[in-house]
């Protein structure tokens, strides 16, 4: 009896206990309903829509999507060029700001400094890295203003030719994202165990040797994580090509995002540009399922 | 229970404070016989200070109507119509702008001669031209307040220095080449070439004397005529060499910027900007003219804002008085004197010079007045800003001898005509 009479309690209690943690959590849930869920959801029957901003919205089954792939004119090179820039910039991005952890990691003077330097970047806001990047390469600017003075030769026009314009986009794209990766490189480079590297130097393990089969294997697990976060970001570039480019010349540097941009907002087409996000989420979701199932071919955890 | 009951409490709370975030007040249409609500765009304290003065004027001229404003950030304002629009909650009174009515022309009551009587207008008291405005497909959705159209503005002592001809009323086309071909010299550039709709295309219109669109509001950009003004265009900065090419698709106002950073003698831009270029930063001396004439003349786009009446305002007559008091001659009068922009009616466009400065009055007003006798309305096509949209960073490309005009404008007809 006393045993069912304390389940019973139990059980009342655990009711009241599970209200009342309903009760705390139900903002984060109404939020993330209202701003998370609802909009997913939307956006996934908008793009069976043909859902003009004003006007009558119409039910269009996989129009929008055969309309992507069949007869607009900008999505196949808006998925090209988001696949250029991404194949650039990704194995860029990771490798040089590697190096720079690896090189600043030694004991050198000032490294604390230079940290700094290469970090500033990323907390610059976008529209000033952008402005200064123009005054660099636009034909008045300060490369072709060298360039003409030194040698009398005249450089391109960096972001209106269209293999340049991409070019600049990404090595711009790669000097303003490399501080990030250096510091979770750094980060993980600080904490190496101390044992291990003893155990390795003792062995004879030292140069490149000791980089290569000791220091990189060690901080795998943060150079993953690096670069799915770096192809995630690559693959949602926006700001650097709106701000820099234009998307252009012509649409030589219009990646998916900004082609999303101005479906929906330009040309006031909802249907089409929920459409086009939805392919790239599925781009996304393939590409990052393909890194983790290869990472356990090179990532080492300690266990 | 007492605990589950304030986490209950929580979530009543939580809700009734999104639910009241939601219900934001809203009243349009005009509910009572004779309330008038307006709705107009407004960027700063000046503005609504200078809208509050003629909505006193509305409401000294009519003491029984209830007459109230409500305002929005230029940006803000579009998005805030489409939304009224679709919930039938415009304002009986809304303001509008030739570029954006193709968009909103679903919303808004077609004026007729009655109406304008009703409101105690009289179209011969406007500029010519005035009221083809706010016009769209041939009717009349509003009556504007003020009027721009496109101008060459130049840099006198760049001419000068280089020894080129000055623009001045009644120049033509080879007059234009001359002077940007003179004025290209010492690492300068006779021409900063455009990148904006307005400032690319009001050259090639003058000198084709078409307007891209015809008048039924048929995408036109591949008459041959108009193709052939662009590509001489075009032409300026690949074959004649006297613009530089844009350096990116996002310099949207590169000409402008060409001309206000003395790196071009001329630029083309509208009438809005005149006061800025005479006062400009680098302290040149600028002057205006109007377009060259091509063979047929000069012709050029009327552009401007304006009011307009709502198709499901409930108490149409009493709106329309206020339209009446919103353009009658005192507010007119008021806006030409206050010097914000170049008023549509007539008789108080003398008003505007006053305010400019005497050194530079005569001209401006020539320039204005000579400028204003060769205009036709802006015509669109349903889709112009997606026209416009496609185009802009496909100029780049033709500025850099990478594509032709030809092809761009074939290919933006194709996409955009139906």
């Amino acid at each position: 009896m006393t045993t069912t009479v304390n389940d019973r309690g139990r059980n009342t209690m655990a009711k009241a206990e599970s209200r009342q943690a309903l009760g705390f959590v139900s903002p984060a849930l109404i939020g993330l309903a209202l701003f998370t869920v609802l909009p997913v959801a939307l956006s996934i029957v908008m793009g069976f829509y043909d859902w003009p901003t004003y006007g009558e919205k119409k039910f269009v089954g996989f129009d929008n999507y055969a309309k992507l792939f069949t007869s607009s004119p900008d999505f196949w090179p808006a998925l090209r060029n988001t696949a250029v820039f991404t194949i650039l910039y990704v194995p860029v991005s990771v490798i040089l700001s590697l190096t720079l952890a690896l090189s600043l990691h030694e004991r050198i003077r000032g490294r604390a400094a230079l940290r700094i330097l290469f970090f500033i970047p990323v907390v610059t806001p976008m529209v000033a890295n952008v402005l200064v990047w123009k005054m660099i390469l636009q034909p008045q600017g300060m490369l072709n203003g060298l360039s003409m003075e030194w040698f009398g030769f005249q450089l391109p026009n960096f972001l209106a030719d269209p293999q340049w314009a991409m070019v600049m986009v990404v090595i711009m794209s790669v000097w303003q994202g490399l501080g990030y990766n250096m510091l979770i490189f750094s980060a993980a480079l600080e904490q190496l165990p101390d044992s291990v590297m003893e155990a390795a130097k003792l062995d004879g393990a030292s140069g490149l040797t000791l980089l290569w089969k000791v220091k990189v294997p060690l901080i795998s697990p943060s150079i993953f994580f690096a670069s799915v976060m770096t192809l995630i970001s690559s693959l949602q570039v926006f700001v650097q090509p709106q701000l820099l480019t234009g998307g252009g010349p012509g649409n030589a540097t219009q990646p998916l995002v900004q082609f999303i941009y101005n479906q929906g907002f330009k040309f006031q087409d909802l249907g089409l540009a929920a459409a086009a996000g939805w392919i790239l989420f599925a781009i996304i979701i393939v590409l990052t399922a393909a890194q983790f199932v290869a990472q356990k071919k090179w990532v080492h955890y300690e266990h | 229970m007492k605990k589950a009951h304030i986490g209950f409490m929580a979530v009543a709370a939580v809700a009734s404070l999104a639910l009241s975030a939601c219900g934001g007040a809203s009243t349009g249409g005009g509910a009572s016989e004779n309330s008038v609500v307006i709705d107009m765009w407004s960027g700063s304290e000046d503005d609504t200070a200078a809208l509050n003065a003629q909505l006193a004027i509305a409401k000294e001229e009519h003491p029984e109507l209830d007459i109230t404003m409500r305002t929005a950030p230029w940006g803000d304002y579009f998005t805030k119509m489409t939304t009224n629009m679709a919930s039938g909650n415009m304002a009986c009174i809304s303001g509008m702008n030739s570029g954006q009515l193709s968009g909103y022309t679903a919303g808004f009551q077609a004026l007729s001669e009655a109406d304008l009587k009703t409101a105690g207008l009289d179209a011969a008291d406007f500029a010519p031209g005035a009221l083809e405005i706010l016009q769209n497909k041939g009717e009349m959705y509003g009556v504007p307040f003020d009027m721009s159209t496109m101008l060459v503005y130049y840099n006198a002592d760049q001419l000068k220095a280089a020894g080129a001809k000055t623009p001045e009323i009644g120049w033509t086309f080879e007059d234009f080449e001359q002077t940007a071909k003179a004025a290209t010299t010492k690492g300068k550039m006779g021409l900063g070439i455009g990148m904006g709709d307005f400032q690319w295309q009001a050259l090639p219109i003058s000198r084709a004397g078409v307007q891209p669109v015809t008048e039924d509001g048929t995408l036109d950009l591949t008459n041959p005529d108009f193709v052939k003004a662009s590509e001489w265009y075009g032409d300026l900065v690949t074959v004649q060499k006297v613009a530089a090419p844009v350096a990116s698709a996002s310099d949207a106002g590169w000409g402008e910027n060409q001309f206000s950073s003395a790196n071009a003698a001329m630029a083309v831009d509208g009438t809005w900007n005149a006061v800025g270029y005479l006062n400009n930063d680098p302290g040149f001396e600028a002057g205006m003219a109007p377009l060259p004439a091509g063979k047929n003349g000069s012709l050029g786009l009327v552009l401007g804002s304006g009011f307009g009446l709502a198709k499901d305002c409930k108490n149409k007559d009493a709106a329309l008085k206020v339209l009446g008091s919103l353009l009658g001659q005192k507010s007119q009068d008021y806006i030409a004197t206050s010097g914000r922009s170049y008023p549509a009616r007539l008789s108080s466009q003398p008003l505007y010079f006053e305010t400019i400065d005497a050194k530079y009055r005569n001209q401006v007003k020539s320039t204005f007045e000579a400028a204003f006798e060769n205009v036709q309305g802006q015509r669109v096509s349903d889709n112009w800003s997606k026209v416009g949209t496609f185009i802009q960073p496909n100029l780049v490309s033709v500025y850099n001898g990478q594509d032709t005009m030809a092809k761009v404008l074939d290919s933006a007809q194709q996409q955009f005509a139906k």
